[in-house]
């Protein structure tokens, strides 16, 4: 067997990086308090990674086309890997904060990592569902990750058994496909599908193919689609999205509300644009509707929020929805649709990263034991202006960002998105989208309202470690950057899709 | 067997008027019974040879009453088992206390299916056999809870739940054990693995892949003494802690069953080590000599690993709960590995010579 | 013929059995069905020429699965009572929920043409399955080892007691 071994190596060297990480916490750093030595090695590891993508040739395929390596698949990996090494800056000082500066942490967090970039490069359902189990096996680890803390272990135990519930469905569409097309293989179900379409487009009227109208093909569609939007929290299958969000830790919060629906996300993209692209009319409507839902419920419920990680839970869902009109529209317009969704991960990866980050910073005095304790509620915000101009300015820019108002990346990313849209003749969805968009106005804007025009009512610090900071400062120039020039990430995010059909 | 059959009816003409699945079926069913038969009777002389082991070891007789040195015991205990009234405990889940033995029972005996006693007596030579046989006899833990479960007694469940810690723990180096007699012979058929050690001694694989076939069999040995609840791993069955384990509540045939399967158990392991690592029916020197001996052969080297086994029991005092998981995890455990990259080791490099 | 008659016991085995496990009142006696279960899927596995997946399933789930369940029922609260029960709640919702679902499903599986195979023959699969593990599926497989390490990693520090401070 001949193999192009470089196509994995930066699978490679995040499994060793892992593999590292664990050995040195039992060997070197088991006794000792501080694990920035884990920190560094992980962050080397996620950086050596990244730095070889863009030299490895795109369009490989080995294992005999298990694993494809396009550049879609380079451009996703680049997005885990980079919202990977920010939550790993922005975790280093938060883990020593809550007492829970554990070396398992940067393990788990690398495989879920690994997981993730085995799901954008999987062109076969036994390897996508392999990296999704992966991928949640590691989320359940990390929801749970402050043991002691009982809503912590309220989400993990949430997540554990919505997740594995999810799991089991995708798996039985997965089975159904197979049992129709008789292959795993991507690629292969495509051909075997767009084939079957061909002839019976060819046949007598009436004598229609008989292997598209198989209500068991749309039976594994329906399975297939609900266990993914399971993952990228779309609504109906969002029950799990605020609680789980709220109880994990919130660096965790901050990556699982990017990593899992990015991932999520390009395994949608190649399933049902490739795969399935013969059954686009079926799973167009399906995905519409359940797009619609999303953005509505995910935005009406944020406004009820009082606490911030929970509102941003539900911010999170609405995004979601937005993301899946891009893909309705790519139903229509394959290039442009499918551009404007990669390009809108970026940019959603970077911002609402950003948002959980400064979350993640704000402190404030526990009125009964004095102790600093992390920032939750809408309250703790106000005033902060007056305090931390900064951290107050960082906030502003990120949630213009997610309300969608220039010069930010998040009206760049919805202007693409609607604008796919609209070009799909959808003008309807777009108008919805824009709806919801200025229904999430309120929410955002409110968090600035109390920041920039009340008093401060708790005693506020932000953490000013440097790590965090550096990680902070990346994303919200990346969030402007992206605002003032998008024409450059843009034309990656179409030259990335066009490999893909 | 389907050979077999073919065979006799080709001999005896009169046998055509049936039809040839049915043959078949009655073939395999009078092989089980057979073997089902011949195991009974081993397992009682094991029971035998156990007390009179057990004296001698203590400067005692043991059984002498029933028969010349006491040889007709099993039979007697069989008969008082057998005519004992049939006690199920009023507060028990019924059931599952019926079942329980059933289940352990069928687990034990139905892994000898596979048992190669020579070259051509096999009931089913299955191309899986090694590893059918674990399959099989992870049927006995289940049984082995129900029974601890359904008795509603503190002292079976206690024992049921180490009984099934211990095993399932100790499958693991077990199975990796195994690997190292499944790899030089390149099958997993019980049959395979013997043909593949004939012609001497030092063919077998005890002795090849040196020192890593030593190893593994005596792992194998040790782990397996542990899932068949021997000392010095018996604390399942700790008489001086849990009055006896997971059957303490059984009585009558249904505690026959538990006793029976305990012995075909040890006998199995006995057969498994025989099999993979002691050259199954082949006598030590020129073999192809003594072919006409090979049932009589495999029999004898398993009585001797029950013999062993025996010994050990009245030699060691008992493992305690923390030390029976240390040495399953941190001891069996890496050494099987070891092994397995050893044997893997040695056979790359004779290979590539 | 006579493979339609043993495939129907042992669906009836696996089906019946699955049956006890969910709608049995008594949680132990779920956990023993689903032995019956995995006994019956094994059955299945043979049938369709799987020789060592059928092991492997008795092996892995009987062996070790149904085990490890059986631990967790038993270190349950009050396990020693022995007419421990588990309520069944909101039954006319789940009734109808399942009885659609089987409903589309059994729809969907008559109105289906299956692509047929002719009956295998019964050969050995176990070094093809070993040449493959190591060939073309060596990615699937060690993906498989990591999320076993992933979740076994995790299950200890969950499970390990407090961290000392």
């Amino acid at each position: 067997m001949n193999l192009n071994w470089t196509a994995i190596l930066p699978e490679i060297f995040i499994t060793l990086t892992a593999l590292g990480v664990l050995g040195i916490d039992l060997f070197y750093t088991r006794y000792q308090k501080d694990k920035t030595l884990n920190a560094i090695v992980t962050l080397s590891g996620m950086g050596i990674a990244f730095l070889l993508l863009p030299f490895l040739s795109a369009k490989t395929q080995i294992f005999t086309s298990l694993f494809v390596l396009d550049p879609l698949a380079i451009f996703f990996k680049m997005v885990f890997l980079i919202s990977g090494s920010m939550t790993a800056l922005i975790s280093i000082n938060y883990l020593k904060m809550e007492g829970f500066d554990l070396g398992e942490y940067y393990g788990v967090l690398l495989f879920s990592i690994l997981g993730m970039m085995v799901m954008a490069s999987a062109n076969d359902f036994i390897l996508i569902y392999l990296g999704l189990e992966l991928m949640t096996v590691s989320f359940y680890v990390l929801s749970g990750f402050f043991k002691t803390d009982l809503r912590s272990n309220e989400a993990a135990l949430k997540y554990l058994i919505l997740g594995g519930f999810a799991s089991a469905l995708f798996l039985y569409g997965i089975s159904l496909l197979y049992g129709v097309t008789g292959s795993t293989e991507i690629s292969y179900i495509a051909g075997y599908l767009t084939e079957q379409t061909r002839t019976g487009a060819d046949s007598v009227a009436g004598v229609t193919s008989a292997v598209l109208s198989h209500p068991l093909l749309s039976l594994s569609l329906i399975m297939l689609l609900a266990g993914l939007c399971f993952k990228v929290a779309a609504v109906p299958f969002h029950m799990w999205t605020p609680d789980v969000y709220e109880g994990a830790p919130t660096s965790v919060t901050a990556f699982m509300s990017v990593g899992p629906k990015a991932a999520g996300f390009v395994v949608m993209l190649r399933v049902l644009l490739v795969a399935l692209g013969a059954l686009e009319k079926q799973w167009m409507v399906i995905l519409a509707v359940i797009s619609i839902l999303t953005m509505t419920l995910g935005n009406i419920v944020a406004i009820a929020q009082q606490n911030v990680k929970r509102m941003l839970a539900y911010s999170s869902i609405a995004h979601a929805g937005y993301i899946l009109l891009g893909i309705v529209a790519s139903a229509r317009v394959l290039t442009a649709g499918s551009a404007s969704v990669v390009f809108y991960i970026l940019s959603y990866a970077f911002m609402n990263l950003g948002a959980f980050t400064v979350l993640l910073a704000l402190r404030k005095e526990d009125k009964q034991t004095g102790l600093m304790v992390p920032a939750m509620d809408l309250e703790d915000f106000s005033g902060l202006s007056k305090r931390d101009p900064l951290t107050a300015f960082l906030m502003l820019i990120f949630m213009f960002s997610l309300t969608g108002i220039p010069p930010t990346a998040g009206f760049v990313g919805k202007f693409y998105l609607f604008m796919s849209a609209v070009d799909a003749n959808l003008v309807w969805l777009a108008v919805i989208g824009v709806i919801n968009s200025a229904i999430s106005a309120y929410y955002y804007l409110r968090i600035l309202v109390y920041i920039y025009m009340k008093e401060p009512k708790v005693v506020q610090s932000v953490d000013n470690s440097s790590s965090l900071w550096v990680a902070l400062y990346v994303m919200a120039l990346a969030t402007l950057l992206i605002g003032i020039l998008p024409n450059l990430l843009f034309n990656v995010a179409r030259a990335s899709v066009v490999s893909l059909f | 067997m389907r050979n077999f059959v073919d065979q006799l009816v080709n001999n005896y003409e009169f046998l055509e008027t049936f039809p040839r699945p049915l043959l078949y079926l009655i073939a395999m069913v009078a092989a089980s019974a057979i073997i089902l038969g011949f195991i009974a009777i081993l397992v009682m002389f094991f029971v035998w040879l156990e007390r009179k082991v057990a004296g001698h070891m203590q400067d005692r007789y043991g059984p002498m009453e029933v028969g010349r040195h006491g040889w007709l015991q099993s039979i007697a205990d069989g008969i008082k088992l057998f005519l004992k009234e049939d006690i199920i405990p009023a507060l028990a889940d019924k059931p599952l206390f019926v079942i329980a033995p059933i289940i352990v029972f069928v687990g034990a005996f139905s892994a000898f299916v596979v048992v190669p006693f020579s070259e051509n007596l096999i009931v089913a030579d299955l191309n899986i056999g090694i590893f059918y046989i674990l399959a099989v006899s992870s049927l006995t833990v289940i049984g082995i809870i129900m029974a601890g479960w359904s008795s509603n007694n503190k002292w079976a469940l206690y024992g049921a739940m180490r009984s099934a810690a211990q095993i399932i723990s100790y499958e693991i180096p077990v199975g990796i054990a195994l690997l190292a007699a499944v790899l030089p012979a390149g099958s997993l058929s019980m049959r395979d693995i013997v043909l593949a050690q004939s012609g001497g001694f030092w063919n077998w694989f005890i002795f090849r892949n040196p020192p890593f076939g030593f190893v593994a069999c005596i792992i194998y040995f040790v782990a397996a003494l542990a899932e068949v609840n021997r000392t010095p791993f018996d604390i399942p069955e700790a008489e001086s802690e849990l009055v006896a384990g997971y059957h303490t509540e059984y009585s009558g045939m249904r505690f026959a069953f538990f006793f029976l399967a305990e012995y075909a158990n040890m006998f199995l392991v006995g057969t498994i080590v025989t099999t993979l690592f002691l050259g199954g029916w082949e006598f030590p020197i020129f073999p192809s000599a003594f072919a006409f001996l090979n049932p009589i052969i495999f029999v004898l080297k398993g009585i001797a690993l029950v013999f062993v086994m025996m010994w050990l029991r009245w030699t060691l005092p008992r493992l305690r709960v923390d030390q029976l998981m240390y040495v399953s995890w941190k001891v069996l455990l890496p050494f099987a590995f070891a092994c397995l990259f050893g044997v893997s080791a040695w056979m790359l490099l004779l290979h590539s010579a | 013929m006579l493979l339609v008659i043993i495939f129907t016991i042992f669906a009836a085995i696996t089906i019946i059995s699955a049956g006890m496990v969910a709608f049995s009142q008594n949680i132990v006696y779920s956990a023993f069905s689903l032995l019956f279960t995995f006994f019956g899927i094994a059955g299945l596995y043979v049938l369709l020429a799987a020789d060592f997946l059928a092991a492997t399933q008795l092996l892995i789930y009987v062996g070790g699965i149904l085990v490890l369940l059986l631990f967790g029922v038993m270190l349950t609260h009050k396990i020693q009572e022995v007419n421990l029960s588990n309520e069944s709640m909101r039954l006319a919702p789940a009734a109808i929920v399942v009885l659609a679902f089987l409903g589309l499903l059994s729809i969907a599986i008559y109105r289906t043409q299956w692509p047929t195979v002719p009956v295998p023959e019964l050969t050995p699969t176990t070094a093809r399955i070993g040449t493959l593990f190591m060939t073309d599926y060596l990615l699937p497989f060690e993906i498989a080892s990591l999320v076993l390490l992933t979740a076994l990693v995790g299950a200890v520090f969950i499970a390990r007691g407090r961290v000392k401070k």
